[in-house]
């Protein structure tokens, strides 16, 4: 490989790199804060290490309805009136790795504060 | 008479090619969803990146365009025509730069940059809609599958210049 290409291809190894890194990187942190979002403000957080019983929250407005169902230690959106689902689909989370997003509804659950799960990223 | 024959023939490639990029991308939508949104093989791309090393930056935008518009139509989810019309604009950006890098024979490399490109598009489209950064924790996911995803339609790609150009001759 000559020239250009190869620069091209070293970038991408490095991206590649820098990407599988940031996937197994482990933090750990004792006491997970779920933060939901919607259009960028805070709509409610909950201490997850808190919950005495599970329960539910919906969440409603004029984009449409996510049921948010809330154990100790985990979170996840139950239902949703969306089309896709994804949010849904991506089930419980219970670390920081990735939020759960509805992005029909602009709305974000992230957790902060929490340790990412071993082999979570896998 | 030459001239409306050469338009003629240039509208009946694009149209071609856009016919073709809108089957696949269709016929890949079937395809059952990956737990982590935004991943997948893209195999409307290697259109895209054919139509750009053989016909030229314009020819690809207009067919790019077209398809992204279409298959965002034809889907029946318009939301998703901002995050592909984003990830689009930034990944032919990127193609056309690679264009004057490139050779011939080293087409296929396009095809990842490319590919990463046009997710970090999508996910900034996306955050500007969210009105937050979270999206963002999808990105190094998203850069891993860009990458196998595009060294896969990348080598589809230079496989087809490679057979049709042999055609041509």
């Amino acid at each position: 490989m000559r020239g250009a290409a190869k620069w091209v291809a070293i970038g991408l190894v490095l991206v590649v790199a820098a990407a599988a890194a940031l996937l197994f990187q482990s933090r750990s942190a004792p006491s997970p804060v779920a933060r939901i979002t919607r259009d960028g403000a805070v709509v409610e957080e909950i201490p997850l290490d808190q919950v005495a019983a599970p329960y539910t929250i919906t969440l409603e407005d004029s984009l449409g309805t996510n049921l948010v169902q809330v154990e100790r230690g985990r979170i996840r959106i139950a239902e949703a009136d969306c089309p896709d689902q994804v949010c849904v689909n991506q089930g419980w989370i219970s670390d920081g790795t990735v939020p759960v997003i509805c992005l029909p509804h602009r709305l974000v659950i992230e957790i902060r504060g929490g340790g990412e799960l071993d082999g979570a990223a896998g | 008479m030459a001239q409306p024959v050469r338009r003629a023939g240039r509208l009946t490639r694009l149209a071609l090619l856009t016919a073709i990029a809108l089957t696949i991308f269709l016929a890949e939508a079937q395809l059952p969803v990956l737990p982590i949104p935004g991943v997948k093989l893209g195999l409307a791309n290697i259109v895209t990146v054919y139509t750009m090393f053989v016909l030229g930056p314009g020819d690809a935008l207009l067919v790019l365009s077209a398809r992204v518009f279409l298959g965002a139509v034809f889907s029946g989810q318009m939301m998703t025509l901002l995050y592909s019309a984003a990830g689009g604009l930034l990944s032919w950006c990127a193609l056309c730069l690679l264009g004057k890098l490139l050779t011939r024979e080293q087409i296929w490399l396009a095809s990842p940059v490319a590919a990463v490109v046009h997710n970090l598009g999508q996910l900034l489209a996306a955050a500007a809609v969210l009105g937050s950064w979270a999206v963002l924790a999808w990105l190094p996911y998203l850069v891993v599958a860009a990458v196998i995803a595009g060294l896969f339609t990348g080598a589809a790609a230079q496989a087809l210049i490679r057979r049709l150009s042999r055609l041509q001759k």
